[in-house]
Order: C-alpha cells, then structure tokens, then sequence
C-alpha cells in the first residue's frame, strides 16, 4: 500500500529536516540530488501491519509436530577442563530425548572463532590453530556450553540439565584483558593469550605511516593519556533461539540470523553435509545489531539433537544466557600520544591498545579513529587479548565508538590545553582524503559539521570554559564526528514478473529492524518505475532467495540494493525484448553485481553528534538536554526507517556512555550484571529527543547514492556525550561508562 | 466479555488459600488435557481453570507452574505476545489483566482463573486495526517489533485510564517496556497521535 506520507501529520517534518548537500567541486557525479519518484519518500514498512497485529513469526514462534525443546548447560566456571560429564541420570528421567556433550559431539563452530576477524573466509577455518567447537574442553568462560537436552517440554529439559554430573578441574583465570597479557597470566589458550590472526601467528593489529618517532620529536607540544571503554551488550530484545527439524538428510534451521545466506553455508560446513541440503528460514527477528550475521553454536547444538531424537527441536535461551553466550562490544584500553605543531595542527599520533576478545576471537577486535585525522605521521598497534569472559563480537560499528571515544577525548583534551573551540580543531584537523591520500568519492564533512553546528547553536551552548556554570546544576556541549565506511561490494537479487502483472522482487534480508523489506521494494520500485503497490517482496527463505550480504556491516541498502537495481535492468531490458509476459508465461532476471569503486577512491559516510548535557554534581546525575545527529548517509531510500536508526544509535551511544557494562566477580569470574536490569540499558524514560539533520549526496555508488546508515548513527555518541561532561564539569572522565559513581567520586 | 464476578476468586484470596484451592482443584473430575505432547506425568500438579481471552471463553488444564505466557503462547496458540526475559525485566510479554497491563512471563497461569486477558491479538476489532496499531504503523514504531505487543499493550491500557497524556506521562507509563532499537521517541509520538485521533 503506497501513501503518500507528506501528507501525513507529524511525518511532514522529516522531508523539511533534508538538506541537500551544496554541490561539491570534489564530486564528479551528478551534482544536485533530483528528487526521485518513490525512492526517498517517507513510506510506512510493508510488514508493519504484521508486526502490530502479532502475526509476525519469530524464531520461537516457530512450532512443529513433534517438537522436542533444548535447554544448554553452561559453564560455571570460568576456566576448568572438564574431567567427565556423567549425563545417566539426566538420561534416565521420563521425557529426555537426546543429551550431547563434547563427547559425543565434535562439530567445530567455524564463525564462533575466527583468529583475525576475516570472517567469511573458509580458508582461514580451514588452518587456524584456535577451533571453537559447539562444545569445548577446556571451557573457557562462565556460560561455554558444556551440555544439551531434548525433551518433550521445556520444563523435563530443565530438570534433566539438574541431574547432569560435571567433574571439573578448575583452572586460574583472568578477567582483565591488560593483566591477560601479562607473562605469568594464566594461559587461556596453549599458544598465549595474545590472540592468532588469520595466519595463525600472534601479533598485534597496526598500521604505520610516516615516521610517529620523529614527529613527536618534533613537535611544538606532546600530549599523552589513556582512555577505556567497557564491554557493551548487543542486548537485542529477542534472547537467540533456534528450532531445527531433519527431512531424511536434509535440514531446516529456524533461526533469528541477520543473513541466511551466511547462516546456510556456515551450517553446511560445520555439520559436513552439502549446502543444497540445508534450508534457513527467518521471516521476523527481533534485532541483532551485528551478532546475527552467520551461525550461532546454539544452531549447530539443536540440529546435533534433532539428528539425535529423530525429531524436531527448538532450543531455548533464556536472557542471562544471551547476555554470556552471545556476544558483546569489545572492552579497550588506550594510550594515545598526539603530537601538535605550534598552531594547532595534530603533527603526529600514536595508539597502543588492548581490546579484551573474550575466551574466543569471534571478531577482530580493531579500533577507529586515528585516520580520522589529516595526519602523515601516525602508528597503531592494538593487541586482541583472551580473557576468561564472554565473547566479545560486533555490535554496531564494531571497531568505532571505542576507538572513536578515546581518540575524540583525546582530541577535545588537547584542544582544551590549546584554548581551541573543539569545532574548530576539528574542522583544522580533520582528514579530508583517506589514508594514503587516497580521494573520497565526495567530501562533505565540513558541511555536516557547519550545519550541525548550526543547528545545535554550538556557540551558545558550549562553555569556553568548563565546568563554568555555577551551583550544582552545569551544562555544557561536546561534539564529535565519524567518517564511516561504505563500501560497495556483492550482493543478489532476482526479480520476476508473470502473466498477471505481479512484479516479485526475491531478496535474501530477513529485516534485522532496520526496514530492510520495504527499503529493497522502494528500490525495486523506483527503478521499475511501478508504484510499490503493485510489488511483493520475498524474503527469509533460502530456498527462496537469493545470496545477500547479510544485515551487517551497514551494506544491505548499498549492496543488495544495488543489485536490485541491476536485476530491475535487466527486467526491463527482457520486457522490450520478449514483451510483456501473458497467460503463464514469466520473466525472471537476476543479478549478482560485484562493483568496485573507479580508481583509489575511498567510499565514507560522514557526520556528527552534538550533545549538550546537563550535570548535577551533587546527585552525579546527568542529562542530555539537547542532541543533534547530523549526517550524510548519501541518499535516503526512506526517510522514515533512516531517521530511525539515527536515533536510535544515538540512544545506544547514551547507554554505552553512561551505563551499559558486563561487570564480572574479580574472585569467582561470575558475570554479575548478566541481564536487561543490571545492566542498565535505556529505557523511555532515558531518551531525550533526538534531532536528526539528514544532509543528502549522491556519489554515483551504491543504490541511487545510498551509504552506510545503521551503524554510523551510534558511532560518534559515546565521545560527543563524554566531551560534553568535560564541558559541563571541567573534568575528564576516560573510562566508561560514566557512572554515577564516577561522578560522584571525582566532584562531590 | 464474559466475567465470572460472583465466583471469582481474587488473587490474594487464592493465595491465602492457596492450598485449600488446589485441594479442590485436586478432587473435582479432571478435564481432558488440552495440552498436545506433555507427559501425562502425574507428579507435576495441575489445575483446571477457567479465562477469557481476548473475549473468548476456555477452560483449560495448567500446569500450576505454567505462566501466563506460557498458556497464551504454547497452548492457546498466541503467539503474538512476546518473552525478552522472563524475569519481569523487559515488558516485553505485557497483556491485560482485567484489563490492567501485567507481565505474563510473571503471573502464573492459575492466577487468571475466573478472570480475563487481552492480548495484542485482541486489539483489532472486526477487521479494523486498534487506533494505537494503525498510530504504530503510521510512526513507524516497530523497528525490529519484538517489544512492540508489549508497548501496545501497555499503551492501550494507559490511554483506556488517561485518554490525554502528556508526552511525559506516556514515558513514565512506559518506563516498564524496553526498545533496544531504542525507537522510544517514536512510540511516544504514535501514542500522542492516538490519543489525539
């Protein structure tokens, strides 16, 4: 149902909050962005209807005859081997259907550990030294699964986990990922606890450019400090589940996976069995802000015991075991030395850094920030250390709001000692080509942060000197910003069009939240030139769809909607050529486009938060009062779904500046704050309003111009937030969150 | 909707008695399990009861450990409620009690004997979305949706007892149901609409 949505109350807004970006003399595209006819129309989400109505199936909304549930038996410990597991008696109890362990189940969870965070690679798994297995001995954090059951119901489940024996010989462990890498740290793993890249050897990640030494020499002032940030949960509302039921020899996996091309191959190769003999089905999940993109071990466990009972299987997580068996945010810690030439200009950077990865390297562990600086002298080197905690992995924007904390305090602290407005030390130093001096495809930094400032009354708002207002409620501003990749890279679709009229457009998504059916219809649409009425969107079935790059990584709207833009090509290109289809007849085309960016050329999205806060010293208490999310995501699809996950980032960098943390018992490793209450997320009553200033380009990439959008939203939070407190406070919190404690500690 | 007022037992008076209660329940002619697949194990004890949902009348054998959520969703078939936690942390299971919005990941299934329930399945009526549902559609409130039955529930039950609430109002109400999207502002607008509509 197409509407018109200008026309509705409080939707008009969002058309007078786009900007278009002044045409830039660095583009060589086309310069004006001309309106296009569906594509960047507010537009309700096709599947809305459903989700209001609760007629949209998750995953344990899933039921089938004959299904057994599963429940995990999770480390207690965080670190022991297991000497025996004796499951008769759990066996014994009325109900119990299958029990495996690492003793009757040795399927590795290839994505679950993939020393070097190239994730997608088959030949990395095929050597690393560091297999994660569905199972492993020794276990190596409080929640390693140690066993599983299928029973006729949830509750036999339950009770025959009780009646498993585990004897364990219980080893010292480490939480701290500093202390990890420390010689007399106990081991975590056999090689050390500095973790394996891809190439199985252990050294940190790093990059180096002109001579940081030198530099630093000489340079006018040298600047050093350290900054951290703490693990943050993905902490998405639908706790992992997984219903998996076997048809002969092939399989049919239910799961909430962000990308069920992924899913299927990763499943294919874990069990051994061809990828045309399994099926991943996700009609609705309830959000994954990056750790859904492949497999989960809870898949691999159930399809084990569905094999195992003969019968259909759903396995159930309860929410502490999302929050310790899924993953989270990497911890850090920082040292920056920045070096600054006598006007101000950052002459020289250097990071040290460690990223605390968990038991295992699920992800890489890498930290942005540095290059967002025009610096020719800088030096990275960030060490992924094992520690004995949960796993750490992607959440929105992986490497970035860590990385861009610590450099962006750093930055704010050196602008401070040089009396500079942090806006203007930024719009001196901010880099405007990419590493290398390589070009973005276009460049409109300065203008995101000009208008952002704009908007936010910058000058009004923030205090030449901190921590200036008097009594115990101060205020003050911090902004930040982001140069976010987006790439362009491969990705699938298939559209037909049959004798009725009916255009389907077949799309591999499953809708992690970010609107994703709606926005590949738009496209689709747009390029077909056909209302989006008279369009029907396929989606989360592999024996359905085609390949798409999975929800993550902000490249579904740049990647799989590029390639809906060519398979619509080429369907409008078959129509001049056979006409249009009649009777029975049926166009099918498809399109599997790899594009490359012409050149050297680097692919950003840029933007910036402005947060003001307000401060009550004596409560340690802190409010954002305004904040303003400025960004050019390239061209907008839809304004409604995009403003959004603007939005909604922001609230995420709220939470992961102020609350959000996995704090874990220094004696016992127990992880304490394993839930939506201790661990303190958002709720409404922590939102304030956020404003969200689209600022339109179109580089002639991606589709219609779209970039990276659902990740870049969180990116600059945390750093803008924490920079705002200095502001309001004069003094420099460098550990998040920013706690009450915290504050209370350091002013009352 | 059918009430069962005059033999209705309230909740602290079924706790108080609890045991006299199931006593009874014990000794009364047991109803056919409507539970296809659970053990006829007779240690786990059962109760028969009687509740409406979303208008409409069953008498139903639970499990006295059964919650809420776990009847409407695994034996009634409504699957529309969600569970984000299980542990009255979230929102996300919230129904009508009686019409007051409760979690039903922690009422348990025998408390609702004799009264009704109202799930998000209830809220269309004859076909026609409930104003909050078309608000939701139209301010794109849901983004990945999994708390979004929660929030309609409790916001159909805040504007059933406040048909005019300030935006403050409606994020204190509010406070109980999580959005990881973190839509908030959203859901606060798409309430504000309805209750203008």
């Amino acid at each position: 149902m197409v509407r018109d949505a200008r026309e509705e109350s409080g939707v008009v807004a969002l058309a007078d909050l786009t900007v278009r970006a002044a045409s830039s003399s660095e583009s060589t595209m086309a310069d004006s962005l001309a309106p296009l006819k569906t594509v960047g129309h507010a537009t309700p989400r096709i599947d809305a209807v459903d989700r209001v109505t609760g007629k949209a199936t998750y995953t344990r909304d899933v039921t089938l005859p004959g299904m057994l549930y599963a429940r995990v038996l999770r480390s207690p410990h965080a670190h022991a081997r297991i000497r025996s597991i004796d499951t008769s008696k759990a066996s014994a109890l009325a109900g119990v259907k299958a029990i495996v362990t690492h003793e009757n189940c040795k399927v590795v969870w290839g994505a679950g550990g993939i020393s070097g965070g190239r994730q997608y690679s088959d030949e990395v798994k095929a050597i690393t030294r560091q297999r994660r297995y569905a199972f492993n001995n020794p276990v190596r954090f409080v929640g390693d699964p140690v066993a599983a059951v299928a029973a006729v119901d949830r509750h036999v489940a339950e009770e025959a986990l009780q009646l498993i024996a585990v004897d364990y010989e219980v080893f010292p462990f480490v939480l701290d990922h500093e202390e990890a890498l420390k010689p007399d740290a106990p081991k975590i793993w056999p090689e050390g606890n500095l973790s394996l890249d891809a190439d199985n050897e252990a050294k940190p990640m790093g990059q180096r450019r002109g001579n940081v030494e030198e530099a630093l020499r000489q340079s006018e002032r040298v600047f050093e400090d350290r900054y951290s940030t703490q693990f943050v949960h993905n902490a998405q509302m639908e706790p992992r589940a997984c219903v998996a039921a076997w048809n002969g020899d092939t399989l049919t996996v239910y799961t909430p996976t962000g990308g069920i091309a992924n899913c299927r191959h990763d499943m294919a190769r874990d069990l051994g069995i061809p990828e045309e003999k399994v099926r991943v089905i996700c009609r609705y999940m309830g959000g994954n802000f990056g750790n859904k993109n492949q497999n989960q071990d809870t898949d691999l466990i159930a399809a084990t015991l569905a094999k195992l009972a003969a019968a259909p299987v759903r396995l159930e997580m309860s929410r502490k075991e999302d929050f310790i068996g899924m993953h989270g945010r990497w911890p850090t810690t920082q040292y920056y030395s920045v070096g600054v030439k006598g006007d101000g200009t950052v002459n020289a950077i250097r990071l040290r850094a460690v990223s605390g990865m968990g038991g295992y390297r699920k992800n890489s562990g890498g930290m942005a920030g540095v290059e967002l600086y025009a610096c020719g002298n800088t030096e990275s080197s960030i060490a992924p250390a094992y520690t004995n905690k949960t796993v750490s992995g992607n959440y929105r924007g992986p490497e970035f709001p860590q990385g861009y904390f610590g450099v962006q305090s750093m930055m704010d602290d050196v602008a401070y000692k040089l009396k500079m407005d942090p806006v203007e030390f930024v719009l001196k130093n901010m880099a405007r080509t990419a590493p290398g001096n390589a070009a973005f495809t276009n460049f409109t930094l300065e203008e995101c942060i000009r208008r952002g400032a704009e908007a936010f009354e910058w000058k009004r708002r923030w205090r030449p000197q901190p921590g200036s207002d008097s009594g115990p409620l101060k205020r003050g501003a911090g902004m930040a910003f982001m140069e976010f990749r987006s790439g362009v890279g491969r990705s699938s679709a298939v559209i037909s069009l049959d004798g009725k009229g009916q255009y389907t457009v077949f799309v591999g998504v499953t809708d992690v939240g970010a609107g994703a059916k709606t926005t590949m219809g738009l496209i689709a649409a747009e390029e077909l030139g056909i209302p989006l009425s008279k369009l029907e969107v396929v989606w989360g079935d592999t024996d359905r769809c085609p390949y798409s790059v999975g929800e993550s990584g902000s490249r579904t709207t740049i990647m799989t909607g590029y390639a809906v833009i060519e398979a619509a090509r080429d369907l409008k290109k078959q129509i001049v050529e056979k006409g249009i289809p009649k009777g029975e007849q049926k166009l099918i085309a498809s399109a599997t486009p790899n594009p490359t960016v012409e050149g050297r050329k680097v692919r950003n999205a840029f933007g910036a938060h402005f947060v003001e806060v307000e401060v009550d010293v004596e409560l340690g208490h802190v409010r954002v009062t305004k904040y303003v999310s400025v960004a050019d995501c390239g061209r907008l699809i839809n304004p409604l779904t995009a403003k959004g996950q603007m939005a909604g980032g922001a609230i995420q960098a709220i939470g992961m500046a102020l609350h959000e943390d996995l704090i874990y018992d220094q004696r016992t490793g127990q992880p304490l704050t394993a839930g939506f209450y201790y661990d303190r997320l958002p709720t409404h009553r922590d939102a304030p309003d956020i404003d969200v200033l689209f600022v339109e380009s179109d580089d002639g990439y991606g589709a219609y111009g779209s970039k990276s959008l659902g990740e870049s939203g969180k990116a600059p939070g945390p750093a803008a937030i924490a920079n705002a407190i200095f502001n309001a406070t004069g003094h420099r919190f460098k550990d998040l969150p920013i706690t009450r404690a915290k504050i209370l500690e350091a002013l009352a | 909707m059918t009430k069962f007022n005059d033999n209705e037992v309230s909740r602290r008076a079924f706790l108080e008695g609890t045991g006299a209660a199931l006593a009874v329940a014990a000794t009364s002619t047991p109803l056919a399990a409507q539970t296809p697949g659970a053990p006829a194990s007779t240690s786990v004890p059962r109760t028969a009861i009687r509740v409406v949902v979303n208008g409409t009348a069953h008498r139903v054998e639970v499990e006295d450990r059964w919650t809420l959520a776990e009847l409407l969703r695994d034996h009634l078939g409504l699957t529309g409620t969600k569970l984000g936690c299980e542990r009255g942390e979230c929102g996300a299971c919230t129904v009508q009690l009686d019409g007051k919005p409760v979690y039903s990941c922690s009422t348990l299934a025998v408390w609702v004997d004799g009264r009704s329930v109202r799930t998000v399945e209830g809220l269309a009526r004859g076909g026609r979305l409930d104003p909050l549902q078309q608000a939701f559609v139209e301010h794109d409130a849901p983004q990945c949706g999994f708390c979004t039955s929660g929030q309609l529930m409790v916001a159909r039950s805040l504007l059933d007892a406040n048909p005019h609430p300030t935006a403050d109002e409606v994020r204190s109400a509010m406070a109980g149901n999580l959005c990881r999207c973190s839509n908030y502002n959203r859901y606060v607008e798409a309430i504000l609409a309805a209750a203008r509509a």
